[in-house]
C-alpha cells in the first residue's frame, strides 16, 4: 500500500518527468495552476471561517458536522498542494506529508483523545500555547488565560506537562505495574485503599529521568532567578479535567512553601497524589479511563505579599445578591484559606464595586515567612485595623469579574497584594454552587418586556452571551487605549485595531462588521458576547450610558437588568462546556491561527507549518516565488507576453496576465497604458498609486524624474541581507494582484484579492529595507504600521519589518484600502532619509492623515485627482 | 400556561437536544428529547406531541421511517426535519410524506425557533 505521499508524487510524476525539464510547460499552464491555487486556498479559508462562525453558540451543530468539515478542508488543501508542486517542479513534496500529520492530529482530537505535543516537557507559563490545554492540565491552562487577560497578574510559574508524566511512569515502569494493580483490583476486590496505598509507593520510590531532572531544576531557578536556593514555591496538581469541566477540586495535593532544595521530591509527591483513595473513587465512579490518566504539575514562585485571602465572585449563601465576598489577612494568604480571624467584605458587583459591609476581624497573628511558615504578631494598631482600604478592595474585585468574565461562571478565586501593590492571581476555580441548566423563567420574561430596549434585532450575534456595563464608543486609539474594564465596547467599524480592548469589554457592538472577521475571531477567544453589523449604535448608544447586551435573543437594554446577568451567570447551561463545542475549540487551534507570518523568517518552511492556515499561506506565497522566479529576467517574462506599463510614475512595471486582468483588446504589443488595467485590485491600488502627487508629496524636493529613475532603475540591492535582483512585477487576474516592488532600496509586496464576495477578499502587504541606517528605517516602519492601523489592517512587525493584513471586507472598503495603499508606497518611499527623530513619526501620520482626507475614526474621503488611471 | 404547545425532538447527536430543549423551553413549549428512534416511537405510542423535530439519518428507523411512524400515531402533528445532508431530493422526499418544513444543519437557533413558531400556528389552526 503506497502511502500518501508516494501516491501524489506518482501522480506529479505522470504530468511532470521526475525532475526533468519543464520546457514543454507553458506560463499559460502556471498561470492556469496558480489560478486553481488561489480559487483552493479561498475555498479552504471559506470553511475555516465557517467552523469559526461556529464557535459564537448561534448555531446548532453535531459531530458530523466537524467531521465533515475537517474531511473536506484537507481535501481543498491536498489539492492545493498538487498544484503547487505542478508550478514548483515537484521541489515542495514534504507539504504532502505535513498535511498528513496535521491531518492526523486532527482525526485523534475528533476521537477525543489527548494529543499530546512530544519533547515538551517543562514549560514556562508563557510558553504555553492554545492547543497545550491537555499538555498542561485545566488548572495551568487556567492560570495561563488569566495572565492573558489585561490587568490580571500571574507570579512566574512553570509547568512540568502530562510528557514528563508519562516519561516518569515509563522510565520506572509503572504503566504495567499500575494496571496490575487495577487489574488486581477488579478481579479479586482488593480495596480501593490497598490499590492506592502500593501505586503511592511505587511513584514515590520512582527516579526522576535525569534529563527531566535537570529540565524541572533549571525551570525553577529560572522563575527565581536572584536567589534560586532561597526561594519558595508552591507545587500544585494541574490534572486533565481537574477545575475544568469535571471537578476534582480539593482532591489532589498541593503544596506551599516547598523550598528550592525539595523541588524534585515534591514533584513526586504531587504525582502520587493523584492515586490517592478518593480521587481513585472518585475515577472509578465516573469512569474516566485509568489508561489515560495524567497528571501535569504546576510550580508557582511564592510571592511575599501585604495582604492576601481569597475572592468569591458570588456570595454563595444568597447568589441572587450583587455581590461578592473577600476574605483577606495581613502577610501570606495561608491564615484566610485556613478559615483563622480575617477580615470579612462584602462587595458590590457593580461599578465602581463598593464595600457595601465590613467584618473586621481582630488579626492577632500573620504568617510573614515561606521557610517555617512562622507566624508573626501583628502590631497592635493594625490589628482592627481593615488590611484592605476601599480602593484596594474595588481593584480586586474589578479583576476578579473580569476572570469570571471569561470563565462565566461563579469562581473562587486566590489573590494576593504583593509588596509592589499589584494584586496576583495564584489560583482560580469554579465555586461550587450547583447550576440549574433553567431556561429563562416567565418572571424574567415578564421583567423583560417592562424594560426599555434601545436595540432590538438589529445586526448579527458573533459570540451568544449577556454583558452589562457604561458604554464606551471607541473612535481612536487613544479611546482604546483608556478603555475602562467592563464597559461596553461600541465602535463604527469592528477593525482588528479594537482587539486590545476586547478582553476588557464585557461586550462589544459595532455598526459594520462581519462575524467571520478577525475582530469576531477575537471576541470568540475571549468569550465576549458580540453582536456586529447594526448599523447603527454608534448613533443610538450614547457614551457612558448604562445599557444590558443579550446577545442571546439580540436586544440592547437600557441600564443594568440584574435579573438577566444573574439568570445568565447562574443558571444558564453553558454552551462552551458542551463536548462539541470544545472538540471544535481544539479543532481550530490546530487549523485557522497563521504563525506563518514572515515569508523571510526562518520558519517559513514546509516544517514550520503549524496550522492548515499556516499551510495555505505558504503554498501561496511560495507559488508566487516560483512563478517569478521561473521568470527569472525581465526579458524572459516579455518573451512570455508580460507587458510594460506605460505610466507617468516610471516604475518599470511589467504586467502578468494569468486571466482578465488586462483588457482583452491590448493586442500583440509590449506596452500597456493604466486604462488597459481589468484588475479590479490593480486599478484600486494604481488609482491612488499612480496619482502624481501621491510620488511628490514634501520630502522629495530633488527632481521628481531624476530620483524616480535614479531608485527605480533595476538594480540589485541588499536587504535585511537578502540579494535582490531589481524585478517590479505585478500578477494580475480579474480580481486578484500580487504587486513586487523593489524601488528606493526597500522591498515592497502587495498581494489582494477584491470583488463581491466580502469572505474572499483579503489584503497583505509586507514592506522592508530602506537605504539609512536601522534607527530611520524603524521610524519609517513605525510611521507605516501607525496608519495602517488606524485605517483598519491588523499589523505586526520589528525594526523595520511591516507585515498588515485585512480580511472579509466589502469590496468598497477594500478599494479604498487600495487606493490608500497605493499612496503610501509613494508617500513613504524616501521619508526614512528624513526621520531623523522619532518626533518625525506623529508629523509624518499627521500629514498623511490630512493629505488624505482621513477623520479620526479612520474613515476617509477618497480624492483621486490626476491619476492616470482616470 | 395550562396547555403549552410540545416539542418532540429525536437526534441521535445528544447535542441536538441538548442545545434545543433549554431554547424551546424559553419560548414556552414543554420540549422531550430522545437519542434513539426506538424510544421516541414507544413515547409516541402513548403520547402525541404537537410538533416534531427528527433527523433523518440515524441508527434504526430512520428520520423517514419515524415521520411515517407519526403521521400514523399522530397526523394532526407537524414534523421539521433536520438533516446534515441536505439534498434536495431528501427533502422533496420528505415533503411528499408529509413532512412540514426542513431545515439544514448547521442551522441557526433563530431559524429553527421560527419553524417551530409556523408550525405552531398550523397546528393550533386544525
Amino acid at each position: 500500500m503506497l502511502n500518501l505521499v508516494d501516491r501524489l508524487a506518482s501522480l506529479c510524476k505522470k504530468i511532470i518527468p521526475w525532475g526533468g525539464e519543464r520546457s514543454s510547460i507553458s506560463f499559460n499552464d502556471l498561470f492556469v495552476r496558480f489560478h486553481q491555487i488561489l480559487e483552493e486556498n479561498n475555498t479552504a479559508m471559506e470553511l475555516i471561517a465557517e467552523m469559526e462562525d461556529k464557535l459564537g453558540g448561534q448555531y446548532v451543530f453535531d459531530k458530523k458536522f466537524l467531521e465533515d468539515m475537517v474531511s473536506e478542508i484537507e481535501r481543498v488543501i491536498l489539492r492545493s498542494a498538487y498544484n503547487f508542486n505542478f508550478i514548483t517542479n515537484n521541489k515542495e513534496l514534504e507539504i504532502y506529508s505535513v498535511i498528513e500529520s496535521l491531518a492526523r492530529k486532527l482525526q485523534q482530537e475528533l476521537a477525543g483523545k489527548l494529543v499530546i505535543p512530544s519533547g515538551q516537557n517543562v514549560l514556562a507559563l508563557g510558553d504555553i500555547q492554545e492547543v497545550m490545554e491537555e499538555a498542561v492540565g485545566n488548572k495551568a491552562y487556567n492560570l495561563f488565560k488569566i495572565d492573558t487577560l489585561p490587568q490580571a497578574s500571574v507570579p512566574s510559574s512553570f509547568v512540568v506537562t502530562i510528557g514528563g508524566f508519562r516519561k516518569y511512569l515509563a522510565f520506572n515502569n509503572l504503566y504495567d505495574k499500575i494496571d496490575n494493580l487495577m487489574q488486581e483490583y477488579r478481579k479479586n476486590g482488593l480495596s480501593v485503599e490497598s490499590v492506592s496505598n502500593n501505586i503511592r509507593l511505587m511513584i514515590l520510590n520512582g527516579d526522576i529521568p535525569s534529563d527531566l531532572r535537570h529540565e524541572i531544576l533549571k525551570a525553577a531557578e529560572k522563575i527565581c532567578p536572584k536567589n534560586p536556593e532561597s526561594s519558595f514555591y508552591s507545587v500544585r496538581s494541574s490534572g486533565v479535567g481537574e477545575d475544568g469541566m469535571m471537578s476534582y477540586a480539593g482532591l489532589h495535593d498541593s503544596f506551599l512553601n516547598v523550598p528550592f532544595r525539595e523541588v524534585l521530591s515534591s514533584y513526586k509527591k504531587v504525582l502520587a497524589g493523584m492515586y490517592n483513595s478518593a480521587s481513585l473513587e472518585y475515577r472509578i465512579q465516573r469512569q474516566v479511563p485509568f489508561t489515560d490518566m495524567g497528571m501535569a504539575v504546576l510550580y508557582q514562585q511564592m510571592v511575599p505579599s501585604q495582604v492576601a485571602g481569597v475572592a468569591y465572585t458570588v456570595d454563595p449563601n444568597s447568589p441572587d445578591e450583587q455581590v461578592c465576598l473577600l476574605g483577606a489577612n495581613w502577610g501570606l494568604g495561608k491564615v484566610v484559606v485556613e478559615g483563622g480571624a480575617s477580615d470579612m467584605f462584602r462587595m458590590s458587583r457593580n461599578p465602581p464595586y463598593e464595600i457595601l459591609e465590613s467584618r473586621i476581624g481582630e488579626k492577632k497573628w500573620m504568617v510573614v515567612s515561606f521557610e517555617n511558615e512562622e507566624s508573626a504578631k501583628v502590631d497592635e494598631e493594625k490589628r482592627n485595623m481593615p488590611c484592605l482600604d476601599a480602593k484596594q478592595a474595588a481593584l480586586i474585585v474589578e479583576t476578579a469579574l473580569m476572570i469570571e468574565r471569561y470563565f462565566k461562571r461563579p469562581l473562587d478565586i486566590e489573590w494576593s497584594i504583593d509588596t509592589e501593590g499589584c494584586v496576583q492571581i495564584l489560583q482560580a476555580r469554579p465555586l461550587g454552587i450547583a447550576r440549574g441548566g433553567q431556561p429563562r423563567s416567565q418572571e424574567l420574561k415578564e421583567i423583560l418586556k417592562h424594560r426599555k430596549a434601545l436595540m432590538r434585532d438589529k445586526g448579527i450575534i458573533a459570540y451568544r452571551g449577556v454583558g452589562s456595563g457604561p458604554v464606551c464608543l471607541v473612535d481612536d486609539k487613544k479611546s482604546l487605549e483608556n478603555f475602562p474594564s467592563g464597559a461596553v465596547l461600541v465602535a463604527r467599524f469592528g477593525i482588528p485595531l479594537l482587539a486590545r480592548a476586547i478582553p476588557r469589554a464585557s461586550a462589544v457592538i459595532t455598526d459594520i462588521g462581519s462575524p467571520t472577521g478577525h475582530m469576531a475571531t477575537v471576541a470568540r477567544e475571549f468569550r465576549i458576547p458580540t453582536i456586529v453589523d447594526t448599523g447603527s449604535a454608534t448613533e443610538v448608544l450614547q457614551n457612558g450610558q448604562e445599557v444590558t447586551v443579550d446577545a442571546e435573543r439580540n436586544v440592547v437594554y437600557e441600564g443594568r437588568v440584574n435579573e438577566l446577568l444573574h439568570h445568565q451567570l447562574l443558571e444558564r447551561p453553558l454552551f462552551e462546556t458542551l463536548y462539541e463545542f470544545q472538540i471544535l475549540r481544539r479543532l481550530l487551534r490546530r487549523i485557522a491561527p497563521l504563525t506563518l507570518i514572515d515569508p523571510d523568517g526562518p520558519n517559513f518552511t514546509a516544517r514550520g507549518c503549524q496550522t492548515f492556515h499556516d499551510v495555505i499561506r505558504f503554498i501561496h506565497e511560495k507559488s508566487i516565488q516560483a512563478l517569478l522566479q521561473i521568470a527569472e529576467a525581465p526579458s524572459t517574462l516579455l518573451a512570455h507576453g508580460g507587458k510594460r506599463l506605460k505610466a507617468k510614475v516610471p516604475l518599470n512595471l511589467i504586467l502578468i496576465d494569468i486571466g482578465g486582468g488586462l483588457d482583452e483588446n491590448i493586442g500583440k504589443g509590449g506596452w500597456v497604458v493604466p486604462d488597459q488595467i481589468t484588475s479590479l485590485p490593480m486599478k484600486a491600488l494604481w488609482s491612488g498609486m499612480g496619482s502624481d502627487d501621491a510620488w511628490s508629496t514634501d520630502p522629495i524636493v530633488a527632481d521628481f524624474k531624476g530620483l524616480m529613475s535614479g531608485v527605480t532603475r533595476t538594480q540589485t540591492a541588499t536587504v535585511a541581507g537578502q540579494v535582490l535582483t531589481g524585478l517590479n512585477v505585478a500578477v494580475l487576474g480579474a480580481n486578484y494582484m500580487n504587486l513586487t516592488l523593489r524601488v528606493g532600496y526597500h522591498f515592497t509586496v502587495v498581494d489582494a484579492r477584491m470583488g463581491l464576495e466580502l469572505e474572499k477578499n483579503s489584503i497583505f502587504f509586507r514592506f522592508v529595507g530602506g537605504a539609512t541606517d536601522i534607527s530611520r528605517r524603524s521610524r519609517r516602519a513605525a510611521l507605516l504600521m501607525s496608519i495602517l492601523e488606524k485605517i483598519g489592517f491588523k499589523v505586526e512587525g520589528s525594526g523595520d519589518l511591516v507585515i498588515a493584513r485585512v480580511t472579509n471586507s466589502n469590496i468598497d472598503q477594500i478599494e479604498d484600502h487600495l487606493y490608500l495603499i497605493g499612496r503610501l508606497i509613494g508617500f513613504v518611499r524616501q521619508l526614512d532619509i528624513f526621520m531623523t527623530d522619532d518626533t518625525t513619526v506623529d508629523l509624518y501620520f499627521e500629514k498623511f492623515m490630512e493629505a488624505n482626507n482621513i477623520n479620526a475614526t479612520g474613515d476617509h474621503k477618497m480624492k483621486r485627482s490626476n491619476s492616470d488611471g482616470k | 400556561m395550562a396547555n403549552k404547545s410540545t416539542i418532540c425532538i429525536l437526534d441521535d447527536e445528544p447535542i441536538v437536544g441538548d442545545r434545543l430543549k433549554p431554547e424551546l423551553e424559553e419560548d414556552g413549549y414543554e420540549v422531550e428529547i430522545f437519542t434513539d428512534s426506538a424510544s421516541a416511537i414507544q413515547r409516541i405510542e402513548e403520547k402525541c406531541f404537537d410538533i416534531f423535530i427528527t433527523d433523518l439519518k440515524m441508527e434504526g428507523v430512520d428520520g423517514m421511517g419515524f415521520l411515517e411512524k407519526v403521521k400514523e400515531n399522530c397526523p394532526g402533528s407537524a414534523v421539521i426535519m433536520i438533516t446534515g445532508y441536505a439534498t434536495i431530493e431528501s427533502a422533496r422526499e420528505s415533503f411528499i410524506r408529509g413532512a412540514y418544513d426542513f431545515i439544514a444543519k448547521p442551522f441557526r437557533l433563530d431559524e429553527i425557533r421560527s419553524a417551530v413558531k409556523k408550525a405552531q400556528k398550523r397546528v393550533k389552526r386544525q
